[in-house]
């Protein structure tokens, strides 16, 4: 007996036992207790609530909404406010971080000051005071009556207003995915092994599957769009407001200003890191081959600062999704706002967290996913020696 | 600007001055390289050596004197600087291939947009350097899949697909495990026997004894000595010459 018990193998088999035991413990308790409490205060667990009318409105949507919308869509509403939030932050973080991160890493002394000055500034301001600072602005502006005007855009304090085409929901969602497929197809078909078309020959069948998704595209607009209206809704003043096209409210467009230039700075670092990263042997060896510096910049020094950064831009991507949250500060209805306002009304706290929870865990889980695949797939073979 | 057409030697280099900072890494070194010479630059480190040929292809800016490749003055023009780089190949200590190209790839990058080579024509040219180097079969791999001796021979290769009329070597076995350092040096010993123009920053005397034409001795950012082989290592004049090679042969 107690020669087992000093066998490694089974040690280590009855510690996870152990482990397993205690966890699931703790979880039933959990459970046990939240519905004793929940008994006595007298509310109904469950999901029922979700096919109910929410009987409140969103200030900010992609999709149509009203109070007579059940709970569940809401939360979907919720869902894709926090994603578009996201993605428009993410991809202007990524472009302040790209611009700011190579004036850093530049030879030119004015550039590098500049750069390390923003990075200084704004990473070392809290994110929730850049979201209120850039509200406080975007709020200050003038009133519709004086809105600036550009290109059929509307700059107002009652936030942006964008012209939009006058086509369904679904037809204009099937657009957009034809327009990235228009983007992405041709970048697939220079890179991939499956065609028998040696590489650098295929310009043809990249012309063709960029025109034909983006003839679809067209197809899709044409018999999507809403009769008797035309083709672009244009903002324009009636009486004191604005009427017509997209309003792009004051709290998203501070929220995503505030992240992109407080995420611009820290992927600012990662980028001039992943550029530092880059051995000068590398750059040198190109250079001796006659290649220019812009071609040693995208064949050598790019390609291999891009594997540098991504595992850690992954991670700085994940933790700027979750800044949406913020949006609660200013009253943007994310994802996190529509599940506070649904606790407030309905009382369903442990089902809407839980909710909460599973949604943002999706997200962040896909979006780690994307960058695990991509991360793979372009890994560096072999060990690698740095010199 | 045709660099190669012109008469006259491979390389020259005249009162050729270099600082770094307050350091001064050259001092007036004069050295002319005739079409075909094979030249062993040796000596201490911090000598010099290596800046010497990197300031050949501009790795490194010189700050004083002149210095002509094939009959083109390297300046400030970037048309010189680019036509001089197409025809002067290199081979780094630390070989410094690209890790996320394939061995084909590495070879063929530089033919097809600097040359501006059809693909078939420059993957042709890049397995014909394969299999002189002797890695036919390691095309298709990454460089952190071959050994050290394989990766400097494909960096041999990749220079030598540019068909340079001059090849630079610093140091090319020093990053080398003792097994690996022969199958490099026989591959610049063929090189050498085709006629290749080439100067190497080395240590290894066997190599100088079998193939160079000269060998220059370099310390303190002055050339000490040049002469050939047979001459250098058996009746040297310098003091630093002398004591530098018993330190190396030593052995």
């Amino acid at each position: 007996m107690v020669s087992l018990l000093r066998n490694q193998k089974v040690r280590n088999a009855l510690l996870q036992v152990l482990y397993v035991g205690a966890l699931a413990a703790l979880v039933l308790a959990g459970v046990v207790i939240a519905r004793r409490n929940l008994a006595e205060q007298g509310i109904t667990s469950g999901f029922d609530f979700l096919y109910k009318s929410t009987g409140w409105d969103v200030n900010f949507s992609l999709l149509p909404a009203t109070a007579n919308d059940p709970y569940w869509w809401f939360f979907l509403i919720g869902i894709i406010n926090t994603l578009f939030l996201g993605t428009v932050g993410l991809m202007l973080a990524t472009l302040v971080g790209t611009i700011v991160g190579l004036a850093r890493t530049s030879s030119n002394e004015l550039a590098r000051l500049l750069g390390r000055t923003y990075v200084d500034i704004f990473r070392n301001i809290p994110l929730i005071l850049q979201v209120f600072f850039w509200y406080a602005v975007i709020t200050h502006l003038p009133t519709p009556r004086a809105a600036h005007e550009a290109w059929g855009m509307m700059l107002t304090s009652r936030g942006l207003y964008v012209p939009i085409p006058n086509v369904g929901a679904i037809a204009f969602a099937a657009a957009i995915l034809a327009v990235i497929a228009a983007i992405a197809l041709p970048v697939w078909l220079g890179r991939t092994s499956r065609l028998s078309q040696p590489f650098g020959e295929r310009l043809g069948i990249q012309l063709a599957a960029a025109a034909t998704a983006l003839a679809t595209a067209a197809v899709i607009l044409a018999l999507g769009r809403l009769p008797d209206l035309p083709l672009l809704d244009f903002p324009a003043l009636q009486g004191l407001n604005l009427k017509g096209g997209l309003r792009i409210p004051p709290e998203f467009s501070a929220l995503a200003i505030a992240i992109a230039i407080y995420g611009g700075s820290y992927i600012a670092e990662i980028v001039r890191g992943g550029f530092k990263s880059v051995g000068k042997g590398q750059m040198e060896a190109a250079l001796s081959l006659g290649l220019s510096p812009w071609r040693v910049f995208t064949l050598v020094r790019l390609p291999l600062a891009l594997r540098a950064m991504l595992p850690i831009l992954a991670n700085q991507y994940v933790w700027l999704m979750k800044a949406t949250t913020m949006g609660i500060a200013v009253g943007f209805t994310d994802f996190f706002m529509i599940v506070a306002l649904t606790i407030n009304h309905s009382g369903q706290t442990l089902e809407t967290i839980g909710i909460l929870m599973a949604g943002f865990l999706a997200i962040n889980l896909s979006l780690a996913a994307i960058f695990n695949r991509i991360n793979k797939a372009i890994a560096l073979k072999g060990n690698q020696l740095r010199a | 600007m045709n660099p190669g057409k012109a008469s006259g030697p491979a390389v020259r280099i005249e009162n050729l001055d270099k600082h770094y900072g307050t350091f001064h890494a050259l001092r007036k070194v004069n050295l002319s390289v005739g079409r075909g010479e094979r030249i062993v630059v040796c000596g201490p480190s911090g000598s010099g050596k290596s800046t010497v040929i990197r300031c050949i292809n501009r790795l490194e800016q010189h700050d004083g004197g002149r210095i002509t490749v094939l009959g083109t003055e390297l300046n400030d023009d970037v048309a010189n600087i680019d036509g001089i780089r197409r025809e002067v190949g290199m081979v780094f200590q630390h070989f410094n291939l690209f890790p996320h190209m394939t061995v084909l790839e590495n070879c063929m990058i530089a033919p097809m947009i600097v040359r501006k080579l059809p693909r078939t024509e420059a993957e042709t040219t890049a397995r014909r350097y394969l299999e002189k180097v002797r890695i036919p079969e390691q095309a298709m791999k990454f460089p952190g899949q071959l050994s050290g001796g394989q990766q400097q021979r494909v960096a041999i290769a990749r220079a030598l697909c540019m068909q340079p009329q001059i090849m630079l070597f610093d140091e090319p076995t020093s990053a080398l495990d003792p097994e690996m350092i022969s199958e490099v040096l026989d591959v610049m010993v063929t090189l050498a026997s085709d006629g290749m123009t080439m100067i190497c920053v080395t240590h290894e005397m066997g190599f100088a004894r079998r193939v160079a034409d000269r060998v220059v001795f370099m310390d303190g950012g002055e050339i000490v000595e040049e002469a050939p082989p047979e001459e250098f290592f058996t009746s040297c004049r310098n003091d630093r010459t002398r004591q530098f090679l018993s330190q190396i042969l030593g052995h």
